[in-house]
């Protein structure tokens, strides 16, 4: 029995070749689509899960008050680590870590070469412990304990010893530290949180020596005893702390989080060091955008043997009258939906490993395939065969199933209102869901031209940011920044901690020493020229001091208007006037407010400072035409003359403020490709769907035609029905587009306004690919022979 | 004259044999006239009146129509020629399902692009000449197979056509309607001078026409 019903339902998708192809291509796609975001899915959950200790590893979380309310810090202050270790019972080991420069790049010196190292990290010895870091040479225990030690990755230390033993060897970080290489560990897997290069031990440096309970910059692991309770140790992490600091000095709290959650949850927090954070808002999105485009595909095979269900509707007869049951026969339409689903499975993995490199590509990702052949996919596999075949087969095996004999077999017209409803209901979902992609498609590009064509305050174009942290001595920045100054493109240079678009240090403003309240401030240390490399606008005042000397303690600032509001002075006013960030500053400037961080965030308060107790970390230079790589090989020998010992590493200052948008770029381009797949498979549902009215109405365009009917007239009422299903689509659509994309537009501080003209063009063109996907089939009804439709046999 | 085909040939090729759905067909129809096609099944009759209708073309032969050649003319010449000229009838009446009877009667005039009062007056018209006024709101579904064929004979007439094709107008009725159907060509031909051409399996019905046409195996015999 189940041979001869495969084999009806194979010779049945020969037949009807068209349908068969517009089925199998769209639930293909579908199915890729969602098999791929399977493996992306997977990837993402299976972060961290290789540390054996994961279950009892947990992250410092720091909970503040900052402008915008409630903030999360991934970084918590150096004392807490120890101190945890020390005081709170349940804590077996903690461990800080710090990304050089706090975040920023390391200067290597190693074998008489030089190098840039984005990933090098102080840490503390426990760290090795914690994750149980697997050692290929030499051994993770005491390996970090004494000063001046340091472990390498596999990759790394190839890359910096090439086939020498390492061990015992040393280099140089910053022209500062002179590190011994103490052991080298298997690279860390690409599913790991932690992901350094070099882990150097932080005792060598003074940040882990000073005990302090403010300069939040460590971000701090933990492992905890087995079973421990969480409420309770968090609690004792209070206790810990209210015996350290006053309770009014208190400007945080501490909470846990579990390891395996630092993955997807923590797109949120601030400061954290790991490049490697996922986003689970992003992944739920996208398992959203691939069950819809599934259903899409799904509908499609629906609607498209529901409505051939004319056809078949004359064979459920016969064989019922032959005595076959209703539920034989739901049986057999499954089994017809198994085989497409099957047929449209192995395609859809064989178009996932095609499709691979270039969600890797838009994605930023590097995963691999290998996962289609592990056991427990082809499980899910099995379990996503039966829920789309039950899903596409449940309408059309009860419906056709249902017909009664006596009536499909008297008369060859059987439609039924309902089942013409839902059909139509089906295709406005489709729809529906399509103009929705498009609408956010357009106004998430707006929103990118937005950001890209936004007076920021400031003038990103033409400005190279050289990293000067292998340089020691005043004397040879100084020397650097007069003979880049000669060069003949440069307009003019400054020496500073940081540049818009990268956090420098955040401190808070206070009007004086006694005032309680405070607002939140970044501040920048740097020199006279900043105003004119940035090209900011002066209001008041002058910038900051050509000159400094040494031992001179007043500290002057400028500040942004933002900062002058706050403390209720027109820019005129706040001129000589003293207030407090830390210490006492004089204002000598005030600059028009500009946007330092990205458009998310609201312009806050911002200082520039001469504060020597703080490092420059970069010379930015300002050329007078576009950098060329001549200028930059210019650059590049002027700085190896001043510090030969030093990797030149530069990047622009308009690039580096393009990675702030990483996110948007990238959910842009998924949403794209997203939105374009399932157009086209909304339009293989209609092409067929066209297809069958065309068939359908076949004796009535006949009659229509001998009464005098144009070919033109035809198309056009064929046409007619399926743009009023799109019209109706687009009513539904555009309210919902409206309040996804308020919603996404709220994520920016600076935004542009929803404006019509996204909503007419993504009317038009979802109506335009309607009309030109029907008029195919529409055209071709209306060209058909009345002669042969109006036969009567 | 109002017609005239001279040596009319049409075949289907079927595994590279012609098979002649009609062969040598001449015939000349002159105004008034009233007639009757008959012949067993598969003898070629639908197709001769397809051909005369335009509905259908012809492999080889020559068709005047109102000294008009239909074999050189355009399919949108031809077609605005049968649209003026020519009303069809057909066994299973072919009226639109989701029209009412109004609305079927009124869709050749839509697409003659007759304005809206005309069509109106038009339509009443009809309605009152066929007696079947009170029924213009109804669907085809809810009348009996004659009252659906009056409507269909009516709708043929409404744009005032010179012939009228009929394909075997009776086939589905009852003894009784088929005599009203036969006694209203017969009224219409003789009363309206409108020329008839129809096609029949019956005797008795062939006896209303003034000529009968026999074919067998695509000729005329």
């Amino acid at each position: 029995m189940f041979r001869t019903y495969l084999k009806v339902a194979w010779r049945n998708l020969k037949v009807n070749r068209l349908f068969s192809v517009i089925n199998i291509l769209g639930l293909s796609i579908g199915l890729a689509v969602t098999l791929t975001l399977f493996i992306y899915i997977r990837h993402e959950q299976s972060f961290d899960t290789m540390y054996p200790n994961i279950d009892n590893i947990q992250r410092v979380l720091l909970h503040t008050d900052g402008d915008n309310g409630q903030e999360i810090w991934a970084t918590v202050p150096p004392s807490l680590g120890p101190t945890m270790m020390t005081d709170v019972a349940n804590v077996k080991y903690a461990a800080r870590t710090l990304k050089n420069d706090f975040g920023g790049t390391a200067s290597l010196r190693v074998l008489q070469q030089n190098f840039t190292e984005n990933n090098l990290f102080w840490v503390d010895a426990e760290l090795l412990h914690i994750f149980d870091i697997p050692f290929i040479k030499g051994q993770a225990k005491g390996a970090l304990d004494r000063p001046n030690t340091a472990v390498l990755s596999e990759t790394t230390a190839k890359k910096y010893f090439g086939t020498t033993d390492p061990i015992g060897k040393t280099f140089t970080v910053d022209g500062r530290y002179e590190l011994e290489v103490t052991g080298v560990y298997k690279d860390f897997a690409k599913n790991s949180t932690l992901d350094c290069n070099i882990m150097a031990s932080g005792i060598t440096t003074g940040f882990f020596k000073k005990r302090s309970w403010n300069n939040a910059s460590f971000e701090t692991y933990c492992l905890l005893k087995p079973n421990t309770d969480l409420a309770s140790t968090e609690l004792q992490l209070q206790e810990m702390l209210n015996k350290n600091m006053e309770k009014e000095n208190q400007w945080y709290t501490f909470s846990l989080q579990a390891m395996k959650d630092v993955h997807l949850f923590s797109s949120g927090y601030d400061n954290a060091y790991a490049s490697r954070i996922g986003d689970i808002k992003e992944v739920r999105n996208l398992i959203y955008l691939a069950l819809l485009i599934l259903l899409i595909a799904c509908i499609n095979y629906m609607n498209l043997t529901t409505a051939r269900s004319q056809k078949r509707a004359k064979e459920v007869g016969i064989s019922k009258t032959l005595g076959s049951s209703s539920s034989s026969l739901i049986i057999r339409f499954y089994m017809e939906t198994g085989l497409v689903t099957l047929i449209s499975l192995v395609i859809g993995v064989l178009l996932t490993s095609a499709a691979m490199p270039i969600f890797n590509a838009i994605m930023g990702q590097d995963l691999s395939t290998d996962l289609l052949l592990n056991f427990e996919f082809l499980i899910s596999l099995l379990a996503i065969w039966l829920v789309v075949t039950l899903i596409s087969g449940l309408y059309p095996a009860l419906y056709l199933s249902r017909f009664k004999p006596v009536i499909v077999l008297k008369s060859s017209v059987v439609q039924s209102k309902g089942n013409v409803f839902i059909r139509k209901g089906l295709v406005v979902f489709q729809f529906a869901a399509s103009v929705v992609l498009i609408v956010g498609v357009l106004m998430i590009s707006e929103q990118m031209d937005f950001i890209r064509n936004q007076k920021l305050g400031f003038d990103a174009e033409n400005v190279v940011a050289i990293s000067i942290n292998g340089i020691k001595g005043t004397d040879k920045k100084d020397a650097l920044v007069s003979e880049l100054k000669g060069l003949g493109n440069v307009s003019s240079v400054s020496l500073t901690q940081g540049f818009p678009g990268m956090e420098v240090s955040g401190r808070s403003l206070s009007r004086n020493e006694d005032d309680k309240e405070s607002l939140n401030i970044q501040t920048n240390v740097t020199d006279a020229s900043v105003i004119d490399v940035l090209q900011l606008k002066l209001l008041a005042g002058r910038s900051l001091p050509i000159f400094k000397q040494e031992k001179d303690t007043l500290i002057e600032v400028v500040l942004n208007k933002k900062a002058v509001d706050y403390l209720g002075y027109t820019p005129d006013e706040a001129i000589g006037k003293t207030i407090f960030i830390s210490v006492p500053n004089t204002i000598v400037g005030v600059v028009d407010d500009f946007n330092f961080a990205s458009l998310h965030e609201p312009i806050g308060a911002y200082a520039f400072h001469n504060n020597t107790g703080e490092r420059k970390s970069f010379a930015l230079v300002r050329y007078k035409i576009a950098a060329s790589s001549t200028t930059i090989n210019e650059l590049e020998t002027i700085f190896k003359n001043v510090a030969p010992n030093t990797a030149f590493e530069y990047s622009f200052l308009d690039n580096n403020l393009e990675k702030l948008y990483a996110r948007e770029r990238r959910a842009a381009k998924v949403g794209f490709v997203f939105s374009m797949l399932a157009i086209f498979i909304a339009c293989l549902g209609l092409f067929g769907l066209a297809a069958f009215v065309g068939e359908q109405r076949k004796k009535e365009i006949g009659i229509r035609k001998v009464l005098g009917a144009s070919i033109m007239g035809i198309t056009q009422m064929l046409s007619k029905d399926f743009v009023k299903l799109v019209f109706i689509a687009m009513l539904i659509a555009f309210p919902v587009a409206y309040w996804l994309m308020n919603k996404w537009l709220s994520n920016f501080a600076f935004h542009v306004d929803m404006s019509y003209s996204v909503f007419i063009i993504a009317g038009i063109s979802a109506l335009v690919i309607a009309l030109f996907t029907i008029s195919f089939q529409s055209v071709k009804a209306a060209l058909s022979n009345p002669v042969k439709s109006l036969r009567t046999d | 004259m109002l017609l005239q085909l001279r040596n009319i040939f049409k075949w289907v090729q079927q595994g590279g044999q012609r098979i002649f759905l009609l062969k040598d067909i001449n015939l000349e129809v002159q105004e008034g006239e009233f007639i009757s096609i008959m012949g067993p099944s598969g003898s070629g009759k639908s197709t001769l009146l397809n051909v005369i209708g335009m509905l259908d073309t012809f492999d080889e032969g020559e068709y005047d129509f109102l000294s008009e050649s239909v074999h050189t003319l355009k399919e949108k010449y031809r077609s605005n020629l049968y649209k003026e000229y020519i009303g069809f009838v057909f066994q299973s009446y072919h009226l639109l399902d989701d029209l009412t009877v109004e609305e079927n009667l009124e869709m050749p005039l839509l697409y003659k692009k007759i304005k809206s009062s005309e069509r109106k007056a038009l339509v009443a018209d009809m309605l009152d000449r066929f007696n079947i006024v009170g029924k213009k709101d109804l669907f085809p579904t809810q009348l009996s197979g004659g009252q659906q064929q009056l409507v269909g004979v009516a709708r043929a007439l409404i744009g005032k056509p010179k012939l009228i094709l009929a394909d075997e107008p009776t086939g589905n009725l009852n003894s009784q309607q088929s005599e009203e159907i036969m006694q209203l060509f017969k009224k219409l031909n003789e009363e309206e001078g409108v020329t008839i051409i129809q096609v029949t399996h019956s005797e008795k019905n062939a006896e209303y026409g003034s000529r009968i046409i026999n074919l067998l195996d695509g000729r005329k015999i």
